[in-house]
């Protein structure tokens, strides 16, 4: 009975759910408020994408005429439920260790994909040609990045288990204990080359500037988002907050866990946090221009592909 | 204060705008745009966000005398925005037709099409004006919500 309220808790309170969500929602906040700053503004308050949410629910949700309404209105819910689960799955070194019945690495692998599939469902049931144009662009992004990225967990499973005696393992706790004891990936030179993988995925995952080709709003008028008003929308914002925590946790997971327990633990996870979110999201979104889609592709299949490839080689020659 | 009218003013700091050329001559357009986005007459403090798509607007500002030629997708666009939502007509085309005025190929005024809530004149008007225009617009959205 314990067990099921755990993962109850886990999935719903911390570190998921409303926590995730209110964490996801401030960083976003921050990276608005320090995108304006760094252009010279004042900007929104921290708070204002709780704002931006509530007023999503007053407003009214519309369907297109021609759009399949279980699957429009069902999309955001698959999306949002998905990313519940993935916030549960990640680990934080010394505060929080999923139970191991939820699944492992390759169940959040997985479930990382399914933001972007409900993005390309959403997109291709709302029967606009913006949605259809957003929705080839995302299937081709997502073919992209998701190899190097299945290159990079391999790399980092590949270390631990061969560490430890095995092939690999794809137990993120046992990867962080693994860092715990023996110094972080971060630091370790082997692993450089999977750690700039990791940093070319991310922002493509998240669909933040340089990468975020298929809800460019001013070519595609937000893309697979256009049709959806009201709470629909709110729901989709909601996926994007959590998505950010579970990536972004999910790259300290596997990087840099700090070897830390309890309330210092959980605060120096919070600053790792900011800084990514600050360093890896507002400064690439501030600093670049959005790539063409056969740009965005060619250079997924060249730079993040051949290091994620080099790092599984070096690996597997380091050990 | 109940919990409803608390949840509304705070949702009332999130107005998203979304901007309608119905054949301007681009000079309001101009100071829309750099009325948001200049550091100087920054809006995005007020919550303000330009959106891409008409289904995600609050307010909508509608610049130029509305042409013939686009009337009827003018029409269309606007039917697309979710209720609540706030009309502002920027610059003095909208209200009178401007320098257009009298010319066969225009509708204006556009309140025989539009119901337009806020008038902002000028030709084209101060970026403050607009912002004035806005803020005045987010009160009237207050009770509509």
């Amino acid at each position: 009975m314990s067990m099921q309220l755990g993962i109850l808790i886990a999935v719903f309170l911390f570190p998921g759910g409303l926590f995730a969500l209110a964490l996801g929602l401030i960083l976003k906040g921050l990276d608005r408020r320090v995108a304006a700053r760094l252009q010279g503004r004042i900007g929104p308050p921290l708070r204002q994408p709780f704002y931006d949410l509530i007023k999503l629910a007053f407003k009214r949700t519309m369907v297109p005429t021609f759009a399949n309404q279980p699957v429009f209105l069902g999309a955001p819910l698959v999306g949002v439920v998905s990313m519940l689960l993935a916030v549960a799955l990640v680990p934080l070194s010394g505060v929080y260790d999923p139970n191991p019945i939820l699944g492992n690495l390759i169940v959040l692998l997985y479930i990382l994909m399914i933001p972007a599939v409900v993005l390309m469902i959403a997109g291709s049931s709302s029967a606009s040609p913006y949605g259809a144009i957003g929705f080839s662009r995302e299937m081709t992004l997502m073919l992209a990045y998701e190899a190097p990225i299945v290159l990079v967990v391999l790399a980092v499973a590949m270390r631990v288990g061969m560490a430890q005696g095995e092939v690999m393992t794809f137990s993120l706790t046992e990867i962080i204990a693994y860092q715990r004891a023996n110094g972080i990936f971060l630091l370790d030179p082997v692993m450089w080359p999977a750690l700039a993988a990791f940093a070319l995925f991310f922002p493509a995952n998240l669909g933040i500037i340089p990468f975020d080709i298929p809800e460019a709003e001013t070519e595609v008028l937000e893309g697979p988002l256009l049709e959806y008003t009201g709470p629909a929308l709110g729901l989709f914002k909601v996926m994007s907050a959590l998505k950010a925590v579970v990536v972004l946790s999910l790259g300290i997971a596997l990087f840099a866990p700090l070897n830390l327990g309890g309330v210092w633990g959980f605060l120096g996870w919070l600053l790792e946090l900011t800084l990514l979110m600050e360093f890896g999201v507002t400064a690439v979104r501030l600093s670049m221009g959005r790539m063409r889609i056969d740009q965005a592709f060619a250079f997924f299949l060249k730079w993040p592909l051949l290091l994620a490839t080099a790092s599984v080689v070096t690996v597997a020659l380091a050990t | 204060m109940t919990m409803i009218s608390k949840l509304k003013s705070m949702a009332v700091k999130s107005p998203w705008i979304y901007r309608i050329n119905a054949g301007s001559c681009n000079g309001c357009d101009v100071e829309m745009a750099t009325t948001a986005l200049i550091p100087r007459y920054d809006v995005e403090r007020l919550g303000c966000q330009y959106c891409g798509s008409p289904r995600h607007a609050d307010i909508v500002l509608i610049s130029g005398p509305l042409t013939r030629g686009v009337v009827d997708a003018a029409l269309k666009v606007f039917a697309e925005i979710p209720d609540p939502k706030v009309t502002v007509a920027v610059g003095v085309c909208p209200i009178s037709g401007g320098i257009f005025r009298e010319s066969y190929a225009i509708l204006a005024p556009i309140d025989q099409y539009f119901p337009v809530d806020v008038n902002v004149p000028g030709c084209p008007p101060r970026p403050q004006a607009i912002i004035e225009g806005i803020a005045q617009a987010v009160a009237i959205w207050r009770d509509r919500l």
